[in-house]
């Protein structure tokens, strides 16, 4: 994986060769490299505005280091380049479980996202991770929207051993997550999954609604699902659902898919949040805790 | 569309304003075109392939005699683009057994529905099997679908090869339209089922069914489905969002398989037909000024919608009354505007008019003189109340008509100001 990385840091390593017996490092001898450098973060799967940001942030570093002679520039510039991607994915960082542990119960999670990204399958599993720790979850069904949506959820909670809480067919999603608060509340359950139905974020209406089950149910997280083979668009509907509502972390699925997981990158830089867990398949243990480290030097490393 | 747009608009201003072309104004184009393409997902190998192409092309090309060499550059870019994603497919309309294959949650399910809604509308008999036994509620969520639009449903079983043997047997409708879960290219055991349905099913289509919104992985991903299973057509879904949908020229450019349809909303209803211009021009960032105005010609006849006068900046109430009949039968506002090259950005508020929201101008619009149609800066407060009491209607509206107005009308003159090369483009289109 990330072969072009490779082929473009190489291209990257001979050219700062001549840089060493020159002991300059301007803008002029760096720009051919870091262009090849940024279509390398390009193909693997970083937006293009993210990874211009990048390399102009690693840039900026670059420019303002003095070289000595035999000082290794190969291992500069990988630092600085691994620097900038790790204070990406470290922002607002936080431990997701220890947040469970800590938070009062019953805690409030709703899943958001676009059109199927993968959030069923993701609170389907995150039950399952919490269940196994020993907290008692709850799933509320509000996605009253999509054909099917019921019965997918429902096969997941059985086959889980989960209570669901639903409304019918074209019900107020908001009412169905408070419900579920409210009966986490009586049963004195810990966590509250919320499941909430696939929307573009260009839907003004559906975007509204979500608003709506924020204001009414004014959960703890709010976790943005969103899918390792999405392109630039990463960024688009990142931006819009945190504007939204305001998420708090977000999950990658179908790593198993694109293992090139550039959109995480283009995903934290856009809301500033942290990259929770990677989804890598469908089964419920297909959930690894997301460590900003391994996914920059998968990137770097190839 | 926040972003959409402004690469290619910049692009387009550098040709125009370039006197002439030379290797550097060539070099410059092309490293915009690039960067247009790269946001819009199509593959990097691709691009760097395509822009040598047009470098090249540019560069030794002479414009045929009479025309401008800014526009020759433009023209190639867009030959060598509707080179790889050819004109679009026509479905054939008759009896025919379809499979639909693709990546988790691209759509397939959804785009069944939609399929046999279309062939439904046709006037042929169509019904589908359901073959996806892994996702939960598989068959509940195709079975749903189904019965909103009464077209018969075949699934529910363990196996996903008996299921369709059966099927075929059960079923004696024109179409057969067969749903698969989703799969991608490691998975080796779905990969031989795939190849499996194929040998059972005998399909005269099998289309992937690919998301707008996908990344670089497009290709390959095709690539591996074409391998397996020789697709057919490709439909590309999620058009409704933001993406751009380049992840379907990496798939056509690796298949050679041609786009039938595109997906544009969640109900059997949201289907297109796919349209080259319009997607090149969605790739690219740059409105669809071609398409706008044949669609505004062929639906409305010569006269009725004087398109020149709108795009010279003079835009009265009677002009937007004609743009709102030209809208409702053209279809949603948004898309109308996404075709109009916009040389500024419109307030999102400008997309959100609804259609009942339009069918009150209009009965408020019925209200007012002609002299007030025509100069709606004369028309006060007391002149709202007016139009307001004869129309039934309350003055806010009245009022929030009058804003509207004035927004499209600055919209309009946005389009004249400068900012985009309209006189040139409205040369280059005849207009
Ligand atoms: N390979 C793979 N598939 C996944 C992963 N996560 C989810 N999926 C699959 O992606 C498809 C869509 O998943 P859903 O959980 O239904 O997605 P959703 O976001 O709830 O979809 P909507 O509610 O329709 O918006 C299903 O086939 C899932 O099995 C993952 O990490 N890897
Ligand atoms: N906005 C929008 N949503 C769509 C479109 N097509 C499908 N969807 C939605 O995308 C999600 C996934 O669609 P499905 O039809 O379940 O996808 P699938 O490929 O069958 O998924 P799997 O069977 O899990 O692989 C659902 O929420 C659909 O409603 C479209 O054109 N526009
Ligand atoms: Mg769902
Ligand atoms: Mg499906």
């Amino acid at each position: 994986m990330f072969d072009v990385l490779r082929r473009k840091v190489g291209a990257f390593k001979s050219d700062t060769k001549t840089l060493i017996l020159e002991r300059k490092l301007d803008e002029k001898s760096l720009e051919k490299t870091l262009q090849a450098f940024e279509l390398a973060l390009i193909e693997s799967n970083i937006a293009v505005p993210v990874a211009e940001d990048i390399i102009s942030s690693v840039k900026a570093e670059l420019l303002g280091t003095k070289i000595g002679r035999r000082a290794n520039i190969d291992e500069i510039l990988e630092s600085a380049l691994q620097k900038a991607m790790i204070k990406v994915l470290s922002a607002n960082e936080f431990d997701f479980d220890e947040y469970i542990e800590k938070a009062e119960k019953p805690v409030n999670i709703i899943f958001v996202g676009v059109n199927g990204t993968g959030k069923t399958t993701t609170v389907a599993k995150i039950a399952q991770r919490l269940k196994k720790q020993g907290y008692s979850v709850v799933i509320a069904s509000a996605d009253t929207y999509r054909a099917g949506a019921t019965e997918q959820i429902e096969t997941h909670a059985e086959r889980l051993n989960l209570k669901v809480i639903k409304h019918q067919l074209g019900g107020d999603p908001a009412a169905v997550v408070y419900d579920g608060v409210q009966y986490a509340r009586a049963r004195h359950k810990d966590i509250v999954l919320a499941d909430t139905a696939g929307r573009m974020h260009t839907n003004v209406n559906l975007m509204e609604e979500l608003k709506k089950i924020g204001r009414v149910t004014s959960p703890d997280l709010v976790i943005f699902v969103d899918e390792a083979t999405a392109g630039n668009d990463a960024v688009e509907r990142a931006k819009k659902f945190n504007d939204a509502v305001g998420i708090d972390g977000s999950i990658l699925t179908k790593v198993d898919v694109d293992v090139k997981g550039g959109a995480a990158i283009s995903i934290a830089h856009t809301t500033g949040k942290p990259i929770l867990f990677l989804g890598t398949g469908q089964e419920y243990d297909d959930l690894v805790k997301f460590q900003p480290k391994w996914l920059v030097n998968k990137l770097l490393e190839g | 569309m926040p972003d959409l747009g402004s690469s290619m608009r910049a692009v387009v201003k550098k040709v125009v304003r370039a006197g002439r072309i030379d290797a550097r104004t060539v070099d410059e184009i092309v490293k915009d075109v690039q960067r247009a393409l790269l946001q819009a997902d199509v593959n990097v190998e691709l691009v760097m392939q395509l822009s040598s192409q047009i470098r090249e092309r540019a560069l030794k090309e002479k414009p045929p005699a009479g025309a401008n060499p800014r526009e020759h550059v433009i023209k190639i870019i867009y030959e060598t683009l509707v080179e790889i994603i050819g004109k679009g497919v026509d479905v054939p309309l008759k009896e025919q057994k379809i499979l639909m294959v693709g990546l988790h949650g691209s759509g397939k399910t959804t785009t069944v529905a939609k399929l046999a809604r279309f062939f439904q509308r046709k006037g042929l008999k169509p019904a589908v099997i359901c073959a996806d036994t892994y996702r939960p509620g598989a068959y509940a969520q195709l079975k749903q679908l189904c019965d909103q639009i009464g077209v018969p449903c075949y699934g529910d079983g363990k196996a996903p090869l008996k299921i369709v043997k059966e099927g075929l047997k059960t079923l004696k409708d024109d179409v057969i339209i067969v749903d698969t879960a989703g799969r991608h290219a490691l998975e080796k055991d779905l990969i031989k089922e795939m190849k499996d349905l194929v040998r059972i099913l005998k399909p005269d289509q099998k289309i992937l069914v690919l998301d707008a919104a996908i990344g670089q992985v497009a290709g390959a991903q095709a690539k591996a489905f074409n391998d397996a299973v020789s697709i057919t057509g490709v439909i590309l879904t999620k058009m409704d969002g933001t993406a751009k949908g380049g992840g379907a020229l990496s798939a056509v450019a690796e298949t050679g398989a041609p786009i039938a349809f595109m997906g544009t909303g969640e109900t059997p209803e949201d289907l297109e037909r796919f349209d080259p211009d319009g997607y090149i021009s969605r790739l690219l960032g740059m409105g669809d000024i071609k398409s706008l105005i044949e669609r505004a010609e062929e639906s409305l006849g010569k006269g009725e919608l004087d398109v020149k006068a709108m795009l010279r900046g003079k835009f009265t109430l009677e002009d937007m009354y004609k743009q709102l009949e030209a809208i409702n039968k053209l279809g949603p506002l948004k898309q109308v505007m996404q075709m109009v090259p916009l040389g500024m950005e419109v307030p999102d508020d400008a997309y959100e008019v609804t259609k009942d929201r339009l069918k009150k101008y209009k009965v408020i619009m019925d209200s007012m003189t002609d002299e007030e149609l025509r100069e709606p800066k004369i028309i006060g407060s007391s002149r709202i109340k007016r139009i307001a009491i004869g129309s039934g209607t309350a003055t806010e509206d009245v009022r929030g008509l009058l804003k509207y107005h004035k927004m499209m009308q600055t919209a309009m003159k946005g389009l004249r100001g400068g900012k985009f090369p309209m006189r040139k483009m409205m040369k280059r289109f005849k207009i």
